[in-house]
Parts: C-alpha cells; structure tokens; sequence
C-alpha cells in the first residue's frame, strides 16, 4: 500500500521509495529513510497535498508524490 | 582575516545569528551567475578580522537544488577557514543530519546550538560539552532571537581558527560501503585541491556530477566509475548507496540524540500544533488566507498609498526646488535644460513615490517568513496553482502584483525568489506582469470617466478580476509550451514551527530589499527616461511653425503693451524682457499658491514673493490699487495666451518627434484596434513609468482653448473614439507589457535577457492581437462598449477554467513513477 491512499490520523512505517534521482534524494534528505515512522497529520483544505509527521517535525507532500512511498499502516 | 560560512538547515534562525555577530556591516550581492543571494557581514572580535558568508539553507548537501549547488560551490571554491554550522536545538535529531555532512568537509566546524529557549519550553534538556567531545568539535549555545550567545560565537571561531593545525579529520564509519571509499580514494589521491579527499570520494559515490566535473577533464572516467560501484554495491547488498548513506547519518544522529539529549516532557502538543489546528482548518484556512492578503493588501498598498500623501509634498518640494534653481523660460522660448531637468525629476520621483509602500510590503512580507506562515499558504493554496503549472508559492506574487485593485509586478516579481520549483517560478515571473498594475489606474480611470461613466463599477471589476485569469492562462500556455522542459521540483516542503520574528531581523531585510530596487531600477528607468526624451523633443519644431508661434507671441505682447499704457507703472513693463519676467514672477506665484492651502500657507507664499520683487508684487495682488489692476487684468490674459501657445508648441513636438513618427508609423497595424498615433505614442513614452501615460494623453487631448475642461471631458469630446475604441485600448493596456522597473526585476529574477524580451515582445504581440479582434469583430457587429468586455470577460474566465483541466507534466522528478506505470 503507498502513503498517497492513507488519511488524516492514520500512522505507517516506511517500506521502500518507488522514485529516483532528485525526487529520492529530496525524499532520504527530509528524513524519509527506510522504517521511519511517518504520521498523516492533515489533509489540505482542498485535499492535496497532506501534512505528515516525520523525525518529529512536520512536511507535506503532494498526493501524487506520495504515491510512489510503499509503507506498512500500523 | 578569518573566513568563515555559515551553514544550516532552513529556519534553523541562520540569518538571525548573522544579523547578531555581523550587525548593519552587510551587503548582499549574488552568487556567479545565480539569482540566489549571498550576505557577506563583516567584523572584528579581539583584533582579528571577520568575514561570515551566510550561505543559503539547505538540508543536505547533495547537489540537486540550486541552494545546495551555491552551498558546496562555495565550499569548493572558496574553502573558508571555519564552517559556523547552526542547528536548531528543538529540532536537534534532524538538524544534525546535516552537521554530519559539514563534518565531513574537512573544514574545521563549530556547532551552534540555536534556539536555545524553544527547546528548553519544550522540556528538551540537551548535555552540549558531551556532543563537543563525541563530535570533536565545539560547542555553543545561542539564542538568536533574544540575542544571547553572539559573543560566545565569536570566541568559539576565533579559537577554531587557532588550533586549526590541531584539527583531526572527522570520519564516519559507513562500514559495508567503506572498501568502495577506498577505492575511489585512491584515484584521486593526486588531485590538488585543498578539500578532503575522503569526501570528494564520497560525494563522487553519491554521483555528484557537478564535483566531479570540477576536478578536471582528466577525472570526467570516474563518473562511469562511481555508476559501476553504485551497480556492484546494489547487487551485493541489495541498496543503494544515497539510501543507505542517508541512513547511517541519520542513525548517526540518532546516537548523539540519545546520548545527549533528554525530553521531559512528553509528547505534548506544541503552540504550532495548536495554532496549525486553526490556521489550516478545512473551514478556516481560506477565511484566514483571505484576511491575511487583505491585510497585507490594505497596509501596504491602501495605508502605504496614504502614506505617500505625506511623503509627496517633501518630494513636490525638491521639485520646486529644482525648478527654482532651473534658467526660466523667455517668453516662448523654454531652455532644453529646464525641460530636462524636469522630466527627469518627475521620473525619478513618479519611481521613488513608490518606496513607503515597497518598504511596508518587504517588511510584512518578512513577518510571513518569518514567522513560518509562507509554506502554509503554499500548502493550502498548491492545488489551485498546480493546475496552471504554478505552485503554492506563487499565490504571494500573484497578491503583490495585484490580484485586488491594484499592486505592483516590482515586489511581486522579486518575491518568487523563494520557489523551489524552477518551472513554476519561471511561470510566476512571467505571469505577474499580467497583473493589475496600480499605475495603470488612474489610466482605466481616466478612459472610464470618459466613455463608462454609467458603468464604471462593472467595468472596473472587470479589469480588475479579468488579470488573475489572464495571468492564470498565459503561465499555462507557458508552462505547456516553452517552459514545457523545465526543471521541476516535488513539493516535499517543511512546515516549520512558527516564531516570532525579530524587529531587527525585519528592518534589515526589507531596508536591503528595497535598496534593490533603488540601485538597480531607478537607476536604469532614469538612464530610459533620457532616450524618451530625446525621442519626444526631436527634431522639434519646424521653422515656419516655430515663426507662427513668435508671431502669435509678439502680437499678444503688443496687446498687452496698448493695455496697460495709460498705468502710472507703465516704465514696469515696457521693454520684452520687463514683461516676459513679469510673466515668470506671475505664474510660479500661481503654482506656489495652488500647492498650498489655508491662510497661513498663502500668507507664507505672499511674503516670500513680497521678498523677491516688491516692484512686481503689487501686478500679482493689486488690492485696491486702480494703476495696477489695469497691468494685473492685462497680465492674466497674455500669460494665458503664452501657456495656450506652448501647449500648442508640445503637441506639435509631440507629433513631429521621433517617438510621434513611430506612433504614426504604427498605426496601419494598431488601426485593426482602434488606435491612432496618439494612443501609440501614450504607449510608447508609458514605458519608463506607467504614470506618464495618462499625463501624455491628457496633454495630447486637453482642448487648446484655456479653460479648465477636466481631462476626461476634453478626451470624450476631441477624441473621436467611441466606447468601442475605449474597450480596445482598456484591454491593450491590461495586457501591455510590463514598465521598465518590471522588467529589469524580470532580468535579475530570470537572470536572462531572453526571457526579458520574451516578456515584452508577448505580451504586445497578444494585445495587439486580441484589440484588433475584438475592435474589428465588435465594430462590424455593432456591439456597445460594455458587450465587448462582457465577451471578452467570459471567454477569458472560461478558457482559464478549461486550461485548467488539462494535466501538466512534471519533469524529472517522477523518473521512479514513469518506470512504475511502464
Ligand atoms: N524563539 C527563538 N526564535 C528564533 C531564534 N533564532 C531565530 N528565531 C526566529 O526563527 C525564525 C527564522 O529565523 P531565520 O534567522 O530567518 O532563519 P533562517 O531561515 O535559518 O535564516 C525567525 O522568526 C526568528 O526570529 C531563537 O534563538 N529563539
Ligand atoms: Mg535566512
């Protein structure tokens, strides 16, 4: 399952990053590495993009972007 | 002198660190060839010298955003003596991610602990002489916003700097990946760069291409070298080499975090939690966005237009000034250099009026930074503006350029500075010009009050809401055609926790935007405002014109001669040159006393004219003085002939100049929408400062006869254009490209003269062509003034929509998604 299915509250753990290149970087520099703990805070006003909790500070994401992370919900 | 840089992650309170060891002693420049800037403070502690580059805030040090690109450039190429590296101490575990990274460098590093105060709210207790020892290097702790822990910075640098010799090599042990390290170490153990070669090594594993290049054309083999390491280490371990790097700082991190620091109170909702729950709230969000950009609206554009009512008199008076010191006209004959001088201080001070609203606008767009609001509105809005290939960050420009009644494309368009996606800043940058621009105003106005005075409120809601959808359109095409195969970037985006931001902070800022704008626009919209000259005042008057004019002079001389005759003052006035300075005296009294108001005010004025002449005084104010009125009565009527004669001369001028010629020349295409050479000539010397429009055609069409017609009556009765004509020149000048002050913001922000000629040359070619449709169509189908904004108003809306349905590529960024869906 990938994080860009999940809603507000729910919690996962991060299984496997389905891009490359910048995207990935981008991703592993913001704290998205492998088993991290990741929180859906909130959903934007219009849906998109979502606001996660992660290393304990907060980022969002854009839903389509968010797709390409496999997670495990908890 | 110790060079030092100072690196951190974003809102770490980086500049709020430079601001308090540096001071005011800063300037900002760019970095080669980037719009990013680079702040270099400079200072002494204890009789050595400091220079501090605060380097733009990146969370790693990877190369593939354009801070990050600057960050290790500067590293590279300038190799500071001491990287400062700040991290936020109630954020500590992330922040230290990067610390590992500078550790690395090979350059000696002093942390700094920042923030100190947020983390103790939060019940986080950090042991910071333990993190010195296990990271070997110091230590400080510092609370930037309140001002503590400058001075223990300062110490801590220059010490660095002494026992640079001592400084050992940091090293982590990224043991399965280490025999690769090695190897790789080993090829460039005769390159001759002053860095450490066990991080070249590692930044060529992370195939940092741009490092690799640096090296030499004799080192270009290693990037095949580093892919096939990359293939080896994924097939013997099953990862890769950026994730599982990323995973052993962040581990490392996690070490220290555990050793030194401990968290007392657990898990409790933080002010930015609480405050997130209301100010991005499914109901509340678009509520309280739309207060926020009224806010910034209505004090910087309304009370700032307020405040320039005070500022104008101080700038009037520097006028005046000017004008007093200026060589006066002879009759008819007005000196080049007085015409000159006072073009070009209308100019400069049509360009300067602006600056208390600039300066409110960079402050309270400081505030927003500051204080964390930016990324949410990003947040909220991203959706929106991703349909027309713009970003959530796009919504502040778009407000400044005026998305209400009126701003101005010089802020906005230096406000897109922070957009991470390159494709979508690109777009920005083009698309707020589009924007209703505040000084195209009293242009509308003027049009409006001449040809719409019944349905003036609908039409100005049409110009004015009609430019969010244009810009909206044209970033579209934009971005599908032209800026189709441009970098873009995802929207992983940090919404930071809010602080409260520093005044000193805030006045820095704003004072160094808008030092910006003053050295590199006014300069060079003065340098425009010459040509224009030129081309308005040359060649100038035939030679049987110019003998018209002396006539009609000398015969209203004679008139005022028989005048006043019989006046016991006569011998006052009875050569040319009495009378042509009597004139002068007559007419800077009037302007003295249009300027100022109230008894007082005039009293003032009578005096110091009293001052000057006493002899002319008494023409000006005869009182009861009979001999007198008969000059006074005699003196209004020829100074009203003079000024009808040299509006005559202006037009005329005007016509007959290079840039009338041009206008004449244009009119077989501007035909097709209804402009004559006027209107083009309007245009064109609209270029330097949108203003002067409305005064060229106000001079173009005030009626020659003296009265004081207002000028939209003059412009309904002399023109010949029917509201039709209106619509066509309302809707030219909404899409006209942008002034000069526009553009050269558009040349430093796209930092490309292509894309600055792209922004002129479009938008003509797009007004011209859609004036010309609709005057054509509308003319042959007979509609009303009204009709064609009305249909041009709901095709543009529904295009707009239309567009926005239509998905944009993203590029690059989803190479891992393409190989997925294939
Ligand atoms: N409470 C607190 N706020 C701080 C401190 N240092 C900076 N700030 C605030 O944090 C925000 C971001 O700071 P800034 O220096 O712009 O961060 P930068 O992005 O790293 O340059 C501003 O509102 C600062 O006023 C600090 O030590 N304590
Ligand atoms: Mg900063």
């Amino acid at each position: 399952m990938h994080l860009g299915e999940l809603r507000k509250g729910q919690k996962c753990t991060l299984v496997n990053i389905h891009g490359a290149g910048k995207l990935k970087q981008k991703l592993l520099d913001m704290g998205f590495i492998f088993g991290v703990d990741i929180e859906v805070v909130r959903e934007a006003p219009l849906y998109d993009p979502m606001e996660l909790r992660i290393q304990n500070y907060l980022v969002s994401l854009r839903r389509n972007e968010a797709t390409l992370l496999e997670v495990k919900v908890l | 002198m110790i060079k030092v840089a100072l690196a951190g992650q974003p809102n770490c309170g980086k500049s709020t660190i430079f601001n308090l060891v540096s001071g005011i002693h800063q300037h900002v420049a760019n970095y080669p060839g980037v719009t990013v800037d680079k702040k270099v403070g400079r200072f002494d502690y204890k009789d050595k010298k400091i220079e501090i580059v605060d380097l733009p805030g990146t969370y790693s040090f990877s190369s593939y955003s354009l801070e990050e690109r600057v960050a290790k450039d500067f590293l590279y190429d300038e190799s500071p003596d001491i990287i400062v590296n700040i991290v936020d101490a109630s954020n500590i575990k992330r922040h230290l991610y990067l610390t590992f990274q500078l550790l690395e460098i090979g350059i000696p590093v002093v942390i700094v602990l920042n923030m100190m105060d947020v983390a103790s709210r939060r019940g986080i207790y950090i042991d910071a002489p333990k993190i010195q020892e296990m990271l070997g290097a110091p230590v400080v702790c510092a609370s930037g916003a309140k001002g503590e822990g400058g001075e223990a910075i300062m110490e801590a640098i220059v010490l660095a700097y002494q026992q640079k010799e001592q400084y050992q090599n940091f090293k982590i042990n990224y043991e399965e990946l280490e025999a690769f390290i090695h190897e790789i170490e080993a090829e460039i153990a005769e390159v001759n760069v002053p860095l450490n070669r066990r991080w070249l090594a590692i930044k060529i594993l992370e195939e940092d291409k741009a490092l690799v290049e640096k090296l030499g054309d004799n080192f270009t083999y290693l990037q095949e070298k580093a892919k096939a390491c990359e293939e080896r280490f994924h097939a013997t371990y099953d990862k890769d080499i950026s994730a599982f790097l990323a995973a052993i700082r962040y581990d490392s991190a996690d070490v220290i975090f555990h050793k030194c620091v401990k968290v007392t109170k657990s898990h409790e909702e933080t002010l930015t939690d609480k405050v997130d729950k209301i100010v991005l709230n499914r109901w509340l969000a678009f509520p309280i966005l739309l207060l926020v950009m009224f806010l910034v609206y209505e004090l910087s554009i309304v009370y700032g237009y307020k405040l320039t009512d005070y500022t104008w008199p101080l700038l009037a008076m520097f006028k005046n000034f000017v004008i007093d010191i200026l060589p006066e006209p002879d009759l008819i004959r007005v000196p080049m250099m007085t015409d000159l001088s006072i073009w070009m201080v209308n100019s400069a001070i049509a360009l300067i009026n602006y600056i208390p609203i600039f300066f409110i606008l960079f402050a309270l767009i400081a505030i927003m930074e500051d204080v964390g609001y930016m990324p949410r509105l990003a947040f909220i809005l991203d959706k929106v503006f991703k349909k027309f290939g713009l970003h959530g960050q796009s919504t502040l420009p778009l407000v400044l350029g005026g998305a209400m009644v009126g701003g101005c494309a010089v802020p906005g368009v230096m406000s897109t500075k922070g957009i991470a996606d390159e494709r979508a800043r690109m777009a920005t940058i083009l698309a707020v010009p589009y924007m209703n621009c505040l000084a195209k105003v009293p242009f509308y106005t003027l049009l409006l009050g001449a040809f719409f005075k019944e349905e003036m409120g609908l039409m100005m809601f049409y110009i004015s809401t009609v430019t969010l959808f244009i810009a909206l359109i044209v970033s579209k095409l934009l971005t599908s055609t032209v800026l189709k195969n441009r970098e873009t970037a995802p929207f992983v985006m940090e919404l930071p926790p809010y602080h409260l931001p520093t005044f000193k902070g805030v006045i820095i800022r704003s004072a160094q935007r808008v030092w910006v704008y003053i050295n590199k626009v006014v300069t060079i919209v003065l340098a425009v405002a010459i040509v224009l000259f030129a081309m308005l005042q040359f060649p100038g008057l035939s030679e049987e014109s110019q003998q018209k004019y002396d006539e009609k002079i000398v015969q209203a001389l004679s008139t005022f001669d028989t005048k006043v005759k019989k006046s016991s003052y006569y011998e006052r006035v009875d050569t040319k040159e009495e009378v042509s300075a009597l004139i002068n005296y007559y007419d800077n009294y009037k302007a003295k006393r249009m300027v100022v108001s109230g008894a007082e005010g005039a009293k003032s004025v009578d005096e110091s004219f009293l001052k000057k002449d006493a002899k002319l005084f008494i023409f000006v104010k005869p009182e009861n003085d009979k001999d007198a009125k008969m000059i006074n009565s005699a003196l209004r009527q020829i100074s009203n002939v003079r000024k009808d004669v040299l509006r005559q001369i202006k037009n005329e001028k005007i016509e007959n100049s290079f840039l009338g010629m041009v206008g004449h020349s244009m009119e077989p295409v501007t035909q097709f929408a209804g402009f004559d050479w006027k209107i083009n000539v309007a245009f064109l010397s609209s270029f330097a400062a949108r203003e002067s429009a409305v005064a060229t055609l106000g001079s173009l069409y005030e009626n020659n006869k003296a009265d004081s017609k207002r000028a939209e009556e003059a412009m309904y009765e002399n023109s010949g254009y029917t509201p039709l004509h209106a619509v066509a020149i309302i809707i030219f000048m909404i899409l006209t490209p942008p002034c000069i002050a526009t553009m050269i913001v558009v040349k430093m922000q796209s930092n490309s003269y292509k894309w600055m000629f792209f922004a002129i040359f479009f938008p003509i070619t797009l007004g011209v062509i859609i004036s010309s449709f609709l005057f054509s169509f509308g003319s042959v189908a007979g509609w009303s003034g009204v009709e064609a904004m009305s249909y041009f108003y709901v095709v543009v809306v529904f295009l707009a929509l239309f567009l926005g349905l239509i998905p944009n590529r993203q590029n690059g960024w989803l190479g891992g998604f393409k190989h997925k869906s294939s």
